[in-house]
């Protein structure tokens, strides 16, 4: 056994990444499109930004996947020439890096819309942490960054977790996810047979 | 992001490695800068960069220039008008304006303005396949994730062009209605499908013409430092220390901390 990923998954996790990272790109016009209308309605499609990683895990179900993708995702956006420039690539490390944990105290070995919601939960939160330091969101007033707060973390879980694990459901019919994970217990029960 | 017509510049051959490190360095400045007068000082700096060394034409500079704008106005908007703060300038239903969260509003829409200069300037001065080899060599990353990047940023006008086929597939069969929700599954499953068989097939044929990631390999591209990486260095440098000076020197405004 070779440690750590193999080329096959590195290379599917970027290119998938890289489909998200358009999307990332094309996500904001859409953004700030949206922000006028107040209230923080805007972060409700927030969690979006958060999809490759949680999409890319559920692909291919190995450790680091959840990092490399939103990594990939957002350097991607980045090349692509961000409204929001360089602080997407940091945005993007540190959300990767927190839906890894939620992935990481499951041991990688659960893939339902539970663990997912939660890896969309713990990117939220890596997330905040940014914006704590670049946007001053404490200094909202209470009502306000309670608002601001309560529409991240639907949207992302709504996105980002119930969306992401019902659109990788649909790719599983397609067959075309056996090509990239491991053989599971079940197919080695299978040839015992 | 690149288009054809431009003219290489000093920016243009700065080593891509070098340059996104001076750039996190400097996003790590502003990130902690707390001072308005500082900041509008080191938006005018990165603005003039902007202008007058990516090599592009003014029109198109402008055209890219629109967009931040808008963000500028949406990030500083929220703050000022939903900020906390003593001094109450206007009050209007749920909009609460008063000069703390105005100037804190300011202040994060020059932060987002220079957060996203440093990344057009990067992205509009730096080839991606340079960018790859550039962090193999300098940066020692493991050649297996930099070519699979490689790889991934050259399949992207692929994805376009199978993104327009869906589209007018689902067109000519009259399946283009329909949820939202439903509409992104109809093009996310097949984009994402055929990119996941076009990258097993990609890393299979890597791997059968004995791509490895042993650690002296040669490389097509190389690439090295040069004067212009120190030119660049000394550049940001320069403009940080010249945005202190000018700000103790000649504030604009009798704010220091926006906190």
């Amino acid at each position: 056994m070779q440690k750590g990923l193999k080329l096959t998954d590195i290379l599917t996790t970027v290119v998938i990444s890289i489909v998200f990272g358009i999307v990332y790109k094309l996500w904001g016009p859409f953004y700030y499109f949206v922000k006028p209308f107040g209230l923080h309605i805007d972060q409700l499609i927030y969690g979006m930004w958060f999809i490759a990683a949680t999409v890319a895990f559920l692909i291919i179900r190995k450790p680091g996947v959840a990092l490399l993708a939103e990594i990939a995702a957002s350097s991607g956006e980045f090349i692509m020439g961000s409204e929001w420039g360089l602080e997407v690539l940091l945005y993007g490390v540190v959300q990767g890096l927190f839906a890894e944990v939620a992935f990481a105290a499951f041991r990688y070995k659960r893939f339902d819309v539970f663990v997912v919601s939660l890896a969309a939960i713990g990117s939220t939160i890596g997330s905040l942490i940014m914006d704590f330091y670049k946007g001053y969101i404490e200094a909202l007033a209470p009502w306000n960054l309670a608002l601001f707060l309560l529409a991240r973390f639907v949207g992302a879980i709504l996105i980002s977790g119930v969306f992401a694990s019902s659109l990788v459901k649909a790719l599983e019919a397609t067959g075309v996810t056996q090509l990239v994970r491991s053989a599971s217990k079940e197919d080695f029960d299978q040839l015992n047979r | 992001m690149r288009l054809d017509s431009y003219r290489e510049t000093w920016l243009h051959r700065t080593n891509p490695s070098v340059k996104l490190l001076v750039m996190i360095g400097v996003f790590f400045v502003v990130l902690f800068l707390h001072n308005p007068n500082v900041l509008i000082n080191l938006s005018v700096g990165l603005l003039l960069l902007f202008f007058l060394y990516t090599g592009y034409p003014m029109k198109y500079l402008v055209l890219f220039f629109l967009p931040f704008f808008v963000i500028f106005v949406s990030t500083a908007s929220s703050m000022t008008f939903f900020g906390q703060g003593t001094t109450t300038w206007v009050r209007w239903g749920l909009v609460h304006i008063t000069k703390e969260s105005f100037f804190r509003g300011m202040h994060l829409g020059f932060r987002a303005l220079s957060f996203a200069l440093l990344g057009l300037i990067f992205s509009l001065t730096t080839r991606p396949v340079y960018l790859f080899y550039s962090l193999m060599q300098q940066l020692k990353v493991k050649p297996k994730y930099a070519y699979s990047f490689l790889a991934g940023v050259r399949l992207i006008p692929m994805m376009i062009e199978e993104f327009q086929t869906v589209q007018n597939a689902l067109k000519v069969r009259g399946a283009d209605g329909g949820g939202i929700v439903n509409k992104m599954k109809r093009y996310a499953v097949p984009l994402l499908s055929q990119s996941i068989r076009r990258a097993q097939r990609i890393a299979v044929a890597m791997e059968a013409k004995r791509f490895s990631d042993a650690k002296n390999r040669t490389f097509y591209y190389q690439i090295g430092v040069s004067r212009y990486d120190v030119i660049f260095f000394v550049w940001m440098i320069g403009l940080i220390g010249l945005s202190y000076y000018m700000a103790t020197v000649f504030p604009y405004f009798p704010v220091t901390d926006v906190r």
